[in-house]
């Protein structure tokens, strides 16, 4: 069997030494490093792409899911936490293990054993990564800000400040604070990680928020086109103006 | 009790259009030539005087029949009698007044009226009075309405103090399954650690319980709750986390509501000293200067990032709630810099609730 490289990310100290100590019976786990939060984490995973993460969910600056959601890592991952309602629904929708702190011994050799055989998938193991995809598209709450991910840089957009999102080919421009981010994701996906109460599909393209809607104008007959409060001007299609009239 | 009689200023105006009023009558008076000016002035003022008191009987009929449960022949029949006694009163007090009245001060009536002119006169009272009372059923409308709102608006701040109470003698489910899960982690290799924090862990648990049932305690036993919160949070965070609490003796015998402290130690943690790489220092003051009691917290802020949700909210549930206890006279400011974060509350220093 070869040895698996494994990375602990916790921001407790205690918490990081437990994992190890636990792993010291594993003569095959090696131990490649530890992070203190999730912004460190994505750097780690990057640099030295180890073959199992033991990610913590509740981090400073970065949450475990939005580390996922960075790195583009879809495997070899075993989430510890001690309490997330949010997080807890999602692994069990999604069938995904976790180790909910505190845990036994017993309890984390079975998960490093099912992480083994993920790893080394036999014949007809199911893989982890379309329940990863899925955890990390629909995490249970909605968004509370947008993670946007320039080479070595992780820029935090606060949800508030988003005024509209744009689809743009593969990527989604997302306009805040009179910026505009550029973000490789499918515009149907985070539409439903949006509270829905907040933003609204008004365009095949367009994602408004409520927020900075200012007016709605009608450049000719039959169309419609949304003025936000920056001045900026989205179309409205025929659905999203039905949408609009049942929630403005 | 009637608002006009509550509120002297307020009477004094009510008394002073009344005095307006008699001038205006007795101004009637002498036009129609059947008193002197001295006459019809000794008449009609001291019989509006008396009057205007009668007037504000109103109130009092028209609350007789709340509105929930009026029915309106019996309110009707109620509101006429009454208008149709007090005209029978306003005119015998005002034959009576000027019969007897000006015999014993000017040796003859104060003025010479027609019987038409009297029927005239009980008319007017009858009028009046018929107008005082749906004027007043207005005001008795409009004070159960504001009642009501006020009612309402008093229950929902009870309702929500009750939460605010039952959430904080809650376990905090996130604190006490990571508290022990470093217990866990330290009876691998430092057992006396383990033991040390299990204490704390109940220390600090009872001390919570204990606070369920109290309104107001000594900020010291606050204090004493929330080093047990720190010693906690200090083995979770080891050498990131720092505190130091200076508390004045006099401050430490100061009331206040329990579990104000401790809440913003926890936020000092939870969005200050956990999301800095390097932690840093709690700085907790309390002293009492000029009758005031004054609580400072300061911590260290990251510098990136909107700050985590639910922050606003727990701050905004402190100053409702200091706001009920206390009304205006609590104040709670915070301020958030690019490295820190303060919040400061001051509170009259209470003697009576000190016991």
């Amino acid at each position: 069997m070869t040895a698996l490289r494994a990375l602990i990310v916790d921001d407790e100290d205690l918490a990081r030494h437990l994992i190890r100590e636990y792993l010291q019976g594993h003569a095959d786990v090696e131990i490649v490093g530890e992070c203190e939060n999730g912004l460190d984490a994505v750097k780690q995973i990057g640099a030295l792409a180890p073959d199992l993460v033991f990610l913590d969910i509740q981090m400073p600056r970065l949450t475990g899911l939005e580390v996922l959601e960075l790195t583009g890592r879809r495997s070899g991952v075993i989430f510890t936490t001690a309490y997330d309602e949010h997080a807890i629904k999602a692994f069990e929708l999604h069938a995904v293990d976790y180790l909910l702190k505190p845990f036994t011994k017993a309890r984390f050799d079975d998960a490093l054993a099912r992480a083994r055989t993920l790893h080394a998938p036999a014949a007809g193991a199911p893989a982890q990564a379309p329940a990863l995809d899925a955890l990390v598209a629909r995490r249970g709450a909605p968004l509370e800000r947008i993670l946007i991910r320039d080479r070595e840089q992780v820029h935090v957009v606060a949800i508030d400040a988003v005024e509209c999102i744009e689809a743009q080919g593969d990527y989604l421009a997302i306009h805040a604070d009179g910026k505009c981010h550029l973000k490789p994701q499918r515009i149907s996906e985070i539409e439903e990680q949006l509270d829905a109460t907040r933003f609204l599909r008004v365009h095949r393209s367009f994602i408004i928020s409520l927020a900075h809607l200012q007016a709605i104008e009608r450049p000719g007959p039959d169309r419609h086109a949304a003025r936000l409060r920056s001045g900026k001007r989205v179309p409205i299609s025929r659905s999203g103006y039905e949408k609009l009239r049942t929630v403005v | 009790m009637h608002p006009l009689l509550a509120d002297v200023r307020k009477l004094l105006w009510y008394e002073l259009a009344w005095l307006v009023a008699a001038a205006g009558l007795a101004a009637l008076l002498r036009l129609d030539e059947q008193a002197t000016w001295t006459g019809a002035l000794a008449f009609a003022v001291p019989l509006c005087f008396v009057w205007s008191f009668d007037m504000l009987s109103g109130y009092y009929v028209s609350r007789s029949q709340p509105y929930s449960q009026r029915r309106w022949s019996v309110t009707l029949g109620l509101f006429f009698g009454a208008s149709l006694l007090s005209g029978l009163v306003w005119l015998g007090a005002g034959e009576t007044w000027n019969a007897l009245g000006g015999e014993i001060l000017t040796g003859k009536p104060f003025i010479t009226m027609s019987s038409a002119g009297w029927v005239i006169f009980f008319a007017a009272g009858f009028a009046l009075y018929l107008l005082s009372l749906l004027a007043h059923d207005v005001l008795v409308a409009f004070e159960t309405v504001q009642e009501a709102a006020r009612r309402e608006a008093e229950s929902r701040v009870l309702a929500r103090d009750a939460e605010l109470q039952m959430l904080r003698t809650q376990i905090n489910p996130h604190f006490l399954f990571n508290s022990l899960n470093s217990i866990s982690a330290l009876t691998g290799f430092d057992p006396a650690a383990a033991r040390e924090m299990t204490v704390d862990l109940a220390q600090f648990f009872r001390r919570t319980l204990a606070l369920a049932e109290r309104e107001r305690i000594p900020l010291g036993e606050e204090v004493v709750l929330s080093e047990h919160f720190l010693a906690i949070e200090k083995r979770r965070f080891g050498a990131k986390l720092n505190a130091a609490l200076r508390v004045s003796p006099e401050a430490a015998l100061c009331q206040l509501p329990p579990m104000t402290l401790q809440p913003l130690l926890e936020n000092a943690i939870k969005h200050g000293i956990r999301q800095v790489d390097g932690g840093g220092t709690i700085e907790v003051d309390a002293l009492v200067r000029d009758g005031w009691l004054h609580v400072c917290v300061v911590n260290p802020v990251g510098d990136d990032g909107p700050p985590a949700s639910g922050h606003g909210v727990g701050l905004k549930n402190i100053r409702e709630r200091l706001a009920v206890l206390y009304g205006t006279r609590a104040r709670i400011a915070w301020q958030r810099s690019a490295t820190q974060f303060s919040i400061e509350i001051n509170l009259p220093v209470d003697k009576e609730a000190s016991q």
